[in-house]
């Protein structure tokens, strides 16, 4: 509907945004959700300090075979010493150490003391022809877990002090650096082929954050939903209809919903990244220092927030506009569901993509989604985690993504300029799609 | 040069799938006229209306104000009543007031002014904090006509205003409808309510199945379309069964005092008193009138203005 003088977007998109929001903020239903989504918010970032204590709790038995039994034994020496190393001040006979290393007659004798559960994995030294130590790893541990990463510093050390050993006056070998190889000896567990060089709390971090982008996508997506089609059952529709252009009135709507729920995030997310923030300092204080070679806490970085924010909100206004369409098709905020379904399979299918696309982060298919625009949300999110990706195409992503909102504002006008007349119909995808295409059709 | 002053509706068609919704329905109205828009559910007053205001495109046809097309005037030109009534349920009745002429480019101070103005003048100020789902019906129309009118609007399109009114509240609507057609501005209301039309609105229009059955002032078309009419009371006769019996002449209505009776075209309405005084009945009343609109309308559209509506075009147009 062009052509009137005052059918561009402010002020009109302004003061309905401002109502909108100040609906919603002060809705009594808005304040209970956020404060409990604040709480379990809270006690998701504590979470990792609670992992850290009970891993503490543990004693995980490595059985070390080597072919030499000086050999086994000097390993041991050094990497329980690595692993369990004494707090200050502490008396050693109080200390229970986390890791206990025995040593095995050979690996077939440890593979079935690992089978029978008295250990939990086996650590098998061989030695090349210069004395050169190399390892492999049997256990289910993955390349991210603490405890391999640990053995692989303490192993390290330990070739260094059997080297130096060795070394007779001058022109011995050249030091020879151990392999570390890992070994799963139980292929029924999955051991996820993650490049080690990142950090499995990133994995962690990932998941959440992408689980979060489509909780709120899909919440506030319904939240705009249900508000268009309140307007409606209420008539109120009519006369806003009348006053604003279906542009104005769109725009307004979705940023209005968006800030109230960048408000309930914010809410939310402040306190749960503050503790996040002080987790060092708070796992001192709760459960005492750091082990050395502890894997950290939680990898949360400036870029990877702005990723975050970035693909939130964007994410956000293409959802939105489309739940605003399919909000303005409906006689009845009861009737959204039948609407709602198809777009939450199309999230869905975008975090789904995500989910499984951190186990193969760098492959072609994850690739393509992460510049798909309904799905970059969530795929390139992952990437920007766990991936190598450029900035080129952050950029196109990021562009693409932008288009799309513009696109789908258009055709959401469109269906909502129409759709907010219609009483009466049948609430179905068929609707969605024969307005979208002829909006002035009966 | 009379179209660049009036607001012309022009040849409107309009098609929802198979159903004719207006099929060149075009009339014009004066700026500062009272304006009359009849017809039944359904006959398509709700569509011309959407129309006016361009939030319903036309098939085909033309809306012009002053000379320029509807498409291209500012928003604000036009105030308007929905037929279904709507506030937003929570929201006190000062800011929503505030809020709707605020989307109409009135700043909020003086919207502030104007509306408690408008619920002074309404006798509702204690409401300005109260929230519209706590209000009564009546109540609730006087803030939606006061939102279509907060906004100081150049012609307002008002879909059954008087609907679900006590008389009290019609008479102040009224006085309100006439303040602001003295203050230049035009009104075009529809209601089912022929008295009201008759009293307060110097045009009309019917529509009936989407087409224009009659226009024009309605003391031209009273006495154009219907057969005149007389109301007659005799002393000690009620019945009256002699009147009826004349050629011509028939009972339209019948009330407690007085007997309405039409009259054929072709017979003189002097007749039925000379009947009357040859027969030496006491006459107390007899009056030579236009028919009413009503009966205009029974007779142009062949029922009652409230009756109901075309089934057919409930499903996509129930407000019409």
């Amino acid at each position: 509907m062009s052509g009137h003088p005052d059918s561009g977007l402010l002020p009109n998109a302004r003061l309905i945004a401002r109502r909108e929001y100040v609906e919603k903020i002060r809705s009594r239903a808005f304040a209970v959700a956020t404060a409990i989504l604040m709480a379990v918010a809270v006690g998701a970032a504590l979470v990792p300090i609670g992992l850290r204590a009970l891993d503490r709790e543990q004693t995980t038995r490595i059985g070390v075979t080597s072919p030499s039994a000086g050999v086994t034994g000097r390993v041991i020496d050094l990497v329980s010493q690595y692993l369990n190393p004494m707090p200050p001040g502490a008396d050693p006979a109080t200390v229970r150490p986390h890791y206990i290393l025995r040593s095995e007659p050979n690996l077939a004798t440890g593979l079935v003391d690992v089978d029978a559960g008295r250990l939990d994995s086996v650590l098998e030294v061989s030695i090349g022809s210069t004395g050169a130590l190399d390892f492999t790893f049997h256990g289910n541990d993955g390349p991210t877990s603490a405890t391999i990463q640990r053995l692989q510093v303490a192993t390290f050390g330990a070739a260094v002090v059997e080297y130096s050993q060795n070394l007779q006056g001058s022109g011995g070998p050249a030091f020879h650096v151990p392999s570390f190889v890992l070994q799963p000896t139980d292929l029924g567990s999955s051991v996820a082929p993650v490049d080690p060089a990142v950090a499995g709390s990133r994995t962690l971090l990932a998941s959440i954050l992408v689980v979060l982008i489509f909780i709120t996508l899909t919440v506030y997506g319904m939240w705009v939903a249900t508000s268009v089609a309140s307007e409606k059952a209420s008539r109120v529709m009519e006369l806003l209809i009348s006053a604003g252009t279906p542009r104005q009135l769109l725009v307004g709507k979705v940023v209005g919903v968006g800030a109230a729920g960048l408000t309930q995030y914010l809410a939310i997310l402040l306190p749960a990244t503050l503790v996040l923030a002080l987790q060092d300092p708070l796992a001192t204080a709760l459960i005492g220092p750091a082990d050395p070679g502890e894997a950290p806490l939680i990898g949360l970085t400036l870029p990877i927030l702005l990723a975050f924010g970035a693909f939130f909100v964007l994410g956000f206004l293409l959802y939105a506009f489309v739940y605003a369409a399919a909000g303005s098709l409906v006689s009845r905020p009861e009737d959204i569901q039948q609407l709602a379904m198809p777009l939450s399979f199309v999230s869905m299918a975008g975090y789904f993509a995500a989910i499984f696309g951190m186990t193969a982060i760098n492959s072609r298919v994850v690739e393509v989604l992460s510049f798909v625009p309904f799905f970059s949300p969530y795929v390139m999110l992952a990437r920007v985690m766990l991936g190598h990706v450029d900035a080129w195409e952050i950029a196109l992503s990021l562009g693409l993504l932008v288009a799309a909102i513009g696109a789908s504002m258009w055709i959401a006008a469109r269906i909502y300029g129409a759709g907010v007349l219609l009483y009466g119909q049948r609430p179905g995808f068929r609707t969605f799609l024969r307005v979208a295409i002829r909006p002035g059709g009966g | 040069m009379l179209d660049r002053m009036t607001l012309v509706i022009d040849r409107l068609s309009k098609r929802y799938g198979d159903v004719v919704a207006l099929d060149e329905v075009g009339f014009s109205v004066a700026p500062g006229e009272i304006f009359g828009f009849l017809g039944a559910n359904g006959a398509g007053k709700t569509t011309t209306m959407r129309i006016v205001l361009d939030i319903l495109r036309a098939d085909s046809g033309t809306v012009t104000w002053r000379g320029r097309p509807s498409t291209e005037l500012p928003r604000r030109t036009f105030g308007y009543l929905p037929e279904e009534r709507g506030l937003y349920p929570r929201m006190r009745v000062l800011d929503q007031l505030v809020f709707f002429a605020g989307l109409y480019g009135v700043p909020q101070l003086e919207a502030r002014r104007d509306a408690l103005d408008w619920l002074e003048r309404f006798r509702v100020t204690d409401l300005a904090g109260r929230r519209a789902d706590e209000l009564s019906k009546g109540n609730q129309q006087k803030i939606q006509f006061i939102a279509a009118v907060l906004h100081d609007p150049e012609v307002v399109l008002m879909d059954e205003p008087f609907t679900g009114l006590d008389p009290v509240n019609v008479a102040l609507l009224r006085a309100a409808f006439l303040e602001l057609a003295a203050r230049g501005r035009t009104l075009i209301f529809s209601t089912h309510q022929m008295e009201v039309v008759e009293s307060l609105a110097a045009s009309i229009a019917i529509i009936d199945h989407g087409r224009l059955v009659t226009g024009g002032s309605t003391r031209e078309v009273r006495r154009r379309a219907g057969r005149p009419v007389v109301r007659l009371a005799v002393d000690g006769d009620v019945e009256l069964a002699w009147a009826v019996d004349l050629p011509g002449v028939r009972a339209s209505r019948r009330s407690a005092d007085v007997t309405e009776l039409t009259v054929s075209p072709g017979t003189d309405p002097q007749s039925i008193l000379h009947a009357a005084l040859a027969r030496g009945a006491v006459v107390t009343c007899f009056e030579i009138a236009d028919a009413s609109l009503e009966d205009v309308f029974i007779e142009l559209v062949g029922r009652p203005s409230t009756s109901a509506p075309a089934a057919s075009r409930q499903a996509v147009e129930p407000a019409a």
